[in-house]
């Protein structure tokens, strides 16, 4: 029974469940919904970078593609929270089902390049369609309307303590669903792709088809992840989508040791936002420190901080290799 | 009519100069396997230095010393951090250089300032001429033309020299180049070198045209990037017609809707793509393991 109590999921769960008692006072609660939705979008994108091997610099896209979609279907379908939340989950994994059909031929660098190009192009067309998106403004105005249980009864999650559980949930739900993907036959694919491609293929796997399947699945959480980031800040921005911004994610799975370590993100993300929150309150001059921080993380400890002290044993990765 | 050939002249010479940003970008690319990302922001430095040291040494020496600078701070950063990433994973080159680039883009706010400078054209090329269809700035003409023997010189390095030789054959193997031994410790830190000299000069020489500003690097980093990619990684010629291509569809969509002129690129890009995967001039290459 200790066992699962000293399991890093377990720890992860007590912590959000139990940290609005600390910080609801001192008014942390929209960074600590923020580091939630993050931490969606970090784990989800995890998939593609750490278990497949994909370097995507382009996943703002999904995220920013995501926001807009929850907007748009709040604003001209249905104001309700499960359908457009859905909506830009669907909408984004179709993105990347249509792109995919030619990123998941390439790897390597020119996938990163072609990446980038794709976010740049997104963020060009929601910045400059400002009928729809409302351009340099952003589409405002999005709501957290009433979770509705098949108009059995609802919960409001207007207030901010409300909205965080509901984040909540939706993190629980999201971090099992991968664990269970990781531990998969299909997770041992996906990291057999990783390690050689070339193997995986003689093995009888149609590698191409895989890949493509990790990038529409980091899109679907990188959607989820944008919409409820939308309903956070009532708004829907481009600015995600810029490729100064598509670093932010790979970063945080960097941080924590995402490329060695199922819960890298979650630390990654975590100090991320704490980093960034701490260096720009005190100095407008933030990006300075911030560029040469990344530079180091680089040079000193690239396998990030769980890779730097070993702590691997959860990632469960060695039976995986024996698996395939 | 006057307008359209205009806009022609502008697009090819923004091509021209974008090319010349472009080809530094696709040396370091192809030689290193880096995606410089840092390579806008010494584009910015190239410009800011050219402004601190004109009213003080004139154009042509500033012409000549703030690319030189600017490749010695290319040198190094290559010294110092980049060359520790070689032959790891490519993310790696990627963050550490974007890293780079925002501290390069808020050195450049906290010494220069948040406000934008117009440098002034020099003197002997200052003002309109007449080309007998239509009234054109001497300015950019000066552009094209310096453009021009740049991207000769550069031409001429890589074709004729034995130099230029190594650098290609490092452009579609490293390896192999080490295990003819090579010191391509030595080749890369040139190439790195070289590489931003070409962006700080592309950055001297664009800075009459636009107005200085801490995000120009940003800015110009994409059209170089698009650029490498039509053009195929590892060939002169498809930085030079990629160069064209982008600066022409910048420049012609201004005709049609303006408002589509930094879209079109992309969509460029993307036709080109679908046609062919690897650029227009491009071979293929250890890249794309």
């Amino acid at each position: 029974m200790v066992r699962y109590f000293r399991h890093p999921m377990f720890i992860t769960f007590a912590v959000f469940l139990i940290l609005p008692a600390f910080i609801m006072k001192l008014g942390f609660m929209t960074l600590a919904i923020e580091v939630m939705i993050w931490i969606i979008f970090a784990m989800g994108y995890n998939i593609l970078l750490g278990y497949t091997g994909l370097p995507s610099f382009g996943h703002g896209l999904f995220f920013g593609t995501g926001a807009y979609i929850c907007g748009l279907i709040q604003q001209h379908i249905i104001a309700g929270t499960w359908i457009p939340i859905l909506g830009s989950m669907l909408f984004c994994g179709m993105i990347a089902g249509i792109v995919g059909l030619f990123l998941a031929r390439k790897r390597g660098i020119y996938f990163a390049l072609l990446t980038i190009a794709l976010t740049q192009l997104f963020f060009f067309i929601a910045f400059l369609w400002d009928g729809v998106t409302g351009g340099e403004d952003g589409l405002m105005g999005i709501e957290r309307y009433a979770l509705t249980f098949f108009g059995l009864f609802s919960i409001p999650i207007e207030g901010i303590l409300s909205y965080y559980y509901f984040v909540f949930v939706i993190l629980m739900v999201s971090l099992i669903l991968l664990w269970k993907m990781v531990h998969s036959p299909l997770g041992s694919v996906l990291y057999a792709t990783k390690q050689n491609e070339v193997r995986a293929k003689y093995l009888g796997y149609n590698s191409v088809l895989y890949k493509w399947i990790a990038l529409v699945i980091s899109a679907i959480f990188a959607g989820l992840a944008g919409a409820l980031y939308a309903m956070l800040m009532h708004g829907a921005f481009a600015n995600p989508m810029h490729w100064t911004k598509s670093g932010d994610v790979v970063m945080m799975v960097l941080i924590g040791g995402g490329l060695t370590n199922f819960f890298g993100p979650i630390l990654g993300a975590a100090i991320f936002i704490a980093i960034r929150d701490i260096i720009s309150s005190i100095t407008e001059h933030w990006y300075l420190f911030y560029g040469l921080l990344i530079v180091f993380i680089i040079l000193f400890l690239p396998e990030g901080i769980l890779g730097y002290f070993r702590v691997g044993h959860a990632s469960g990765r060695e039976e995986v290799l024996e698996e395939v | 009519m006057a307008e359209f050939y205009s806009q022609l002249f502008n697009g090819l010479i923004l091509g021209l100069l974008f090319a010349v940003m472009a080809l530094g970008f696709m040396l370091i690319l192809g030689v290193m396997e880096v995606i410089n990302f840092s390579h806008g922001a010494l584009f910015a430095l190239g410009a800011y230095f050219a402004l601190t040291l004109q009213p003080y040494l004139g154009y042509w020496a500033s012409l000549i010393i703030a690319p030189l600078l600017v490749g010695i701070i290319g040198l190094f950063i290559e010294w110092s951090a980049v060359r520790r990433i070689y032959g790891k994973d490519p993310l790696l080159g990627l963050l550490m250089t974007l890293g780079m680039a925002m501290a390069f883009e808020e050195i450049i706010r906290i010494v220069w300032g948040k406000i934008g400078y117009s440098i002034a054209a020099p003197k002997f090329v200052a003002g309109p001429i007449s080309l007998g269809f239509m009234w054109y700035s001497k300015y950019r003409l000066f552009m094209a033309a310096l453009a021009l023997v740049l991207l000769g010189l550069v031409w001429i390095f890589l074709e004729k020299t034995p130099y230029g030789a190594i650098i290609k054959a490092g452009v579609s193997d490293s390896e192999m180049v080490l295990a003819l031994g090579k010191n391509l410790r030595r080749i890369r830190t040139v190439v790195f070198g070289l590489g931003s000299a070409l962006a700080g000069i592309a950055g001297v020489i664009a800075g009459p045209m636009w107005s200085l500003k801490p995000t120009m690097g940003t800015e110009v980093l994409m059209p170089a990037f698009v650029i490498v990619v039509i053009g195929g990684i590892g060939s002169f010629r498809g930085a030079v017609i990629g160069g064209l291509i982008v600066g022409l569809s910048k420049s012609l969509t201004v005709l049609v809707w303006p408002r589509l002129s930094d879209l079109m690129m992309y969509l460029v890009l993307g036709i080109v793509l679908v046609v062919r995967p690897r650029g227009l001039m491009g071979e293929k290459s250890l890249l794309e393991q």
